[in-house]
């Protein structure tokens, strides 16, 4: 098991650091500022760098799919800066005066009147060094202690470094007020960051917040308990969303009915959770007054396997996750419920290059043993999966006609319901590389099965990349937030090496990549592992059965596709329409 | 309203002939007094009195959020027995700082004016004021060392101890040379070692040199250290209606390496002056570039205004302040002398006179209210309530929408 820490996708995300400068403006201005400052302190500019920090880690306590709790030690020389604005009163004898007494003050008759003048502040060469306790929960967020004072130096220079004295007076105040923020602030900036990006009961609240304070409304937030009232986004048992009169036509006594009614939300997060468990994600949505457990063993876990197209039956999609392990060095393979859905309603090339390097590298990277637990159980899956080797090879080996056959898929696959044998053949080419990837050795790289320091090495930009790629996968947060995710994944492949590389050497695959990653967005994953089997090779599973079960599954998906359609639509209106060329 | 003990102290500089207003920190007193006038905050009491002619003790009990309160004494070798210390007796003039009348220059004292032999010995001392205050729950000490030196000098340290301030707390030497025609003061703070000059030149004509006057000498009470200034200064036909000052100060802190420096004019109208009496001043701060200038106007005996325009020529930043003044007199049957107040004005009597301590012109109480062009307002109200004094203000904000007001508070004081 390894860890990656991916510093780079914060800045990624444009609305992190927006949201980070309307925290950290707060912060700044709540404690009492020096008499100096006679503004409010505004974060103009904030830029968390490209270097990330060092990070040791010194203990793990807790460790969890959806818990962490760890110590680490952390230095950090980056080149992170943070700009502020303010005014500030340029007479020193007014502030000397105003921290005095009254009483023995000389009591000047203008010497002391003021100048104040606007001021920029930039903070840079910021060097830290402390022991960090961090506990991240799924539920509760991520809470980061530091257990000494930080601040190792930092460098302030700002519009008066020709002026000795108010330079030196600016570098001791602000170091004082930084120690404070970090030790008191930040831990609360960080937790509230990461409430929003996990837990999404928290974003809605906030948001609901926001709203209301428009409206002046009086109602206070109901907790939403589906067995006593109509839950607010009503979905029938088979997904169909119910509208007001309907609901109204269901009375509270008539009994049985009510309980057909579930909230659209619990059920995107109950499938949420069998994803993320069948993926290893570390995302795990919260449900309140649920206790939800782990699959225990193998045995469990093949059994969820083999239902699972029952076990989820509106996920949409499962996993491109699977073939993205191929070119990844990354052990956990993240889910991507969220994430795939959002390539059709993304038009982004960007985003093929994780499906290209599936395709494309899988057949160069072969040739490496089986890894740990984690691979095994990904193989196992993936053979279920991959269809015919040959169809495979072809796409690897020959990109034209790969693309040819691909780009026809989609048109196809448009038309719903679509036929088990046409969706076989687009979906195994994406899983069909980690067969052959999951050999493929990872130099020490990322993808060590046991926890392993990854401190040391920070230093080169492509390294750190490298060792990182994946993370922002775990940020993906739940499925209905779309566009965020959506703007999250367009980020991350380019960050990584491999894809640039293949998209480089073999333009002409993107083609048929986009193909595949659009066919992914339909819940292909429950279908693959049907016939595949019986092209893979040394499978022992009977190849009758294999067919059976694969016509089974088949037509369950398509009928809860039907039934989610428009479920669907209402998420994602471009999903009925021509959509996605390659949309299904 | 000033306190008990800075009433006390004002005493004390009269009975020892010191005139305040010439000094270059008081260039501004009259518009400061006008515009800059502190309102009080939450509820406070003072129960004060004059024990003996030369001992003052003053308990405050005040209450913001948490109670807390002071103690303080005083002690002046000059005998102040004729001050007026019941509240019921005291002038509001002399506890309202309001506008600030110059007086006529006085030639100091000779120094051997001073001098008092008996049997051979000189026996006289060098008056001093000593004085003490420790607020409660801060323990915060402030004491006050007040000397004068010679006729001309007077050496004034002050000391605050508190825990809080860096070193425990610091002292203020503050020395000041003051020979009518000029004068200069020195300043020192132990905090960051300030070192401070200032200095204060009027123009015009030499004071007249002036008789000892024996009778009034020990005369303590500020009222008739009045009138002997008033006699001191014989009307003469040549005397000036105004006087012109100018003065400036310099700041240098030798710790902090940072240093303060200002310039000052004003022009004031004398006791002499036969319209209404105004005074005109222009401050300016060469270092920071800020401009000041004021004008006040004593409109009447019960109305003075005073207004003012600050200005920065670095950060363009300017501001303007409108206060007044305004004096409620106790209601009276109406006497002969306010009958014929508007004829004695159209004489050209002076408006200082319906000033003038009078048992007939008491006043009920006096309004102060400024507003500046930010929407700042400040109202105070100080009067006389039978035995008590109450000042009563409010500062208030008029854009600050739901929350305008800022402070309100109520101040009762009572001395005996």
């Amino acid at each position: 098991m390894a860890f990656n820490f991916n510093w780079s996708p914060l800045t990624a995300d444009a609305s992190f650091y927006t949201r980070a400068q309307e925290l950290l403006t707060t912060a700044l201005n709540k404690s009492p500022k020096p008499p100096i400052i006679v503004d409010d302190i505004l974060v103009n500019e904030l830029n968390l760098g490209s270097v990330p920090p060092d990070l040791e880690i010194l203990e793990i306590g807790d460790l969890a799919e959806d818990r962490f709790r760890g110590i680490f030690r952390m230095c950090y020389t980056g080149d992170a800066f943070l700009t502020l604005k303010t005014r500030v009163q340029a007479n020193p004898l007014n502030t000397y005066l105003s921290t005095k007494p009254t009483f023995t003050s000389p009591q000047p008759l203008a010497a002391s009147s003021g100048l104040t003048i606007p001021l920029q502040i930039t903070l840079s060469e910021i060097k830290l060094s402390a022991f960090i306790i961090l506990v991240f929960s799924r539920q509760k967020g991520l809470t980061l202690v530091f257990r000494n004072d930080p601040l190792e130096s930092l460098k302030v220079s700002s519009t008066f470094d020709a002026i000795p004295f108010v330079r030196d007076y600016l570098q001791k105040e602000i170091e004082g007020q930084l120690r404070t923020l970090l030790m008191d602030e930040v831990p609360v900036i960080i937790h509230r960051l990461s409430l929003r990006l996990w837990v999404p009961e928290y974003r809605e609240r906030e948001d609901e917040e926001l709203a209301r304070s428009f409206q002046d409304s009086t109602t206070a937030e109901k907790p939403v308990d589906p067995l006593a009232s109509p839950p607010q986004d009503p979905v029938d048992i088979s997904g169909n969303i119910l509208d007001a009169s309907q609901i109204a036509s269901l009375s509270l006594d008539s009994g049985p009915e009510m309980h057909a009614l579930f909230s659209q939300k619990n059920l995107l997060r109950l499938s949420a959770l069998t994803d993320s468990h069948r993926t290893l994600s570390l995302f795990t949505p919260g449900i309140r007054d649920v206790v939800f457990r782990a699959w225990a063993g193998p045995t469990e876990r093949g059994e969820m396997h083999g239902n699972s197209g029952r076990a989820t039956p509106i996920t949409p999609v499962m996993a491109r996750g699977q073939s993205y392990t191929g070119d990844s060095s990354t052990t956990y393979v993240f889910s991507e419920a969220g994430d795939a859905r959002q390539y059709p309603s993304r038009p982004g090339l960007s985003s093929f290059g994780s499906a290209a390097s599936g395709l494309g590298l899988g057949s160069n990277k072969h040739g490496k043993p089986h890894g740990g637990r984690k691979r095994k159980h990904r193989v196992v899956n993936l053979r279920k999966k991959a269809a015919d080797g040959d169809d495979v090879e072809s796409v690897s080996g020959d990109s034209t006609t790969v693309s040819g056959t691909m780009s026809s898929a989609p048109s196809e696959s448009g038309a719903r319901p679509v036929t088990p044998e046409r969706r076989e053949g687009e979906l195994i080419t994406p899983p069909r590389t980690p067969v052959t990837t999951a050999e493929q050795k990872e130099p020490g790289d990322g993808t060590p099965l046991h926890f392993r320091n990854l401190t040391p090495r920070p230093p080169r930009r492509d390294d750190a990349f490298e060792s990182t790629p994946r993370p922002p996968q775990c940020t993906v947060p739940l499925p209905n937030s779309q566009s965020q995710s959506g703007s999250r994944t367009a980020q991350r492949p380019s960050l990584r090496p491999s894809d640039f590389l293949q998209a480089t050497q073999c333009p002409v695959e993107k083609r048929p990549k986009l193909e595949v990653s659009s066919s992914s967005s339909v819940p292909l994953q429950q279908l693959s592992p049907s016939p595949s089997d019986e092209s893979s090779s040394g499978d022992m599973m009977t190849q009758p059965w294999l067919i059976k079960m694969a016509g089974e599954i088949a037509r369950k998906v398509r009928d809860q596709k039907a039934a989610d359609s428009g479920f669907w639509d209402r998420r994602n209106e471009t999903q009925e329409e021509p959509p996605p060329a390659y949309g299904s | 309203m000033l306190g008990f003990m800075d009433y006390v102290q004002n005493a004390f500089y009269e009975a020892s002939r010191w005139d305040r207003d010439n000094s270059y920190g008081t260039l501004n007193a009259t518009s400061r007094n006008i515009l800059d006038f502190s309102t009080p905050e939450g509820l406070r009491f003072h129960v004060s009195s004059l024990s003996s002619p030369n001992f003052a003790t003053s308990y405050t009990l005040g209450s913001i959020g948490l109670v807390d309160g002071s103690l303080s004494y005083l002690y002046s070798s000059l005998s102040l027995s004729r001050l007026a210390a019941k509240s019921s007796a005291i002038d509001l003039h002399h506890l309202v700082p309001g506008y600030r009348q110059l007086q006529d220059l006085r030639q100091p004292d000779e120094p051997w004016w001073w001098e008092i032999w008996h049997q051979g010995k000189r026996i006289d001392r060098r008056e001093a004021l000593l004085y003490g205050r420790l607020f409660l729950p801060r323990s915060t000490l402030e004491a006050l060392y007040l000397r004068r030196l010679s006729p001309k000098t007077q050496l004034k340290i002050s000391c605050v101890s508190d825990s809080r301030l860096p070193n425990g707390g610091t002292i203020l030497a503050h020395l000041q040379h003051d020979a009518a025609k000029h004068n200069t003061e020195y300043i020192y703070s132990t905090d960051s070692a300030l070192f401070g000059v200032r200095g204060l030149y009027n123009f015009g004509p030499d004071p007249p040199s002036t008789p000892p006057l024996f009778e009034a000498s020990r005369d303590s009470t500020i009222s008739t250290a009045n009138e002997a200034v008033a006699l001191a200064t014989v009307q003469t036909p040549s005397q000036p209606h105004g006087r012109f000052s100018a003065g400036g100060e310099i700041y240098y802190g030798l710790l902090n390496k940072s240093g303060g420096i200002s310039t000052g004019l004003r022009f004031a109208t004398l006791p002499s002056h036969t319209g209404f009496p105004y005074t005109m001043t222009l401050t300016l701060n060469p270092l920071m570039g800020n401009l000041s200038s004021t004008y006040s106007v004593l409109a009447s005996p019960l109305l003075a205004l005073s207004s003012r325009f600050d200005f920065n020529v670095y950060s363009y930043e300017s501001e303007l302040q409108i206060g007044t003044e305004l004096w409620r007199q106790k209601e009276k049957g109406t006497t002969s002398r306010e009958d014929l107040n508007w004829a004695r004005l159209k004489l050209g009597q002076k408006i200082l006179e319906g000033r003038s301590k009078d048992p007939e012109n008491d006043m009920a109480g006096c309004l102060k209210a400024r507003i500046d062009q930010r929407g700042g307002l400040g109202l105070l109200w100080e009067g006389r309530v039978k035995e008590l004094l109450y000042s009563c203000g409010a500062t208030i904000d008029l854009k600050g929408g739901e929350n305008m007001m800022r402070s309100f508070g109520v101040e009762v004081q009572y001395s005996s």
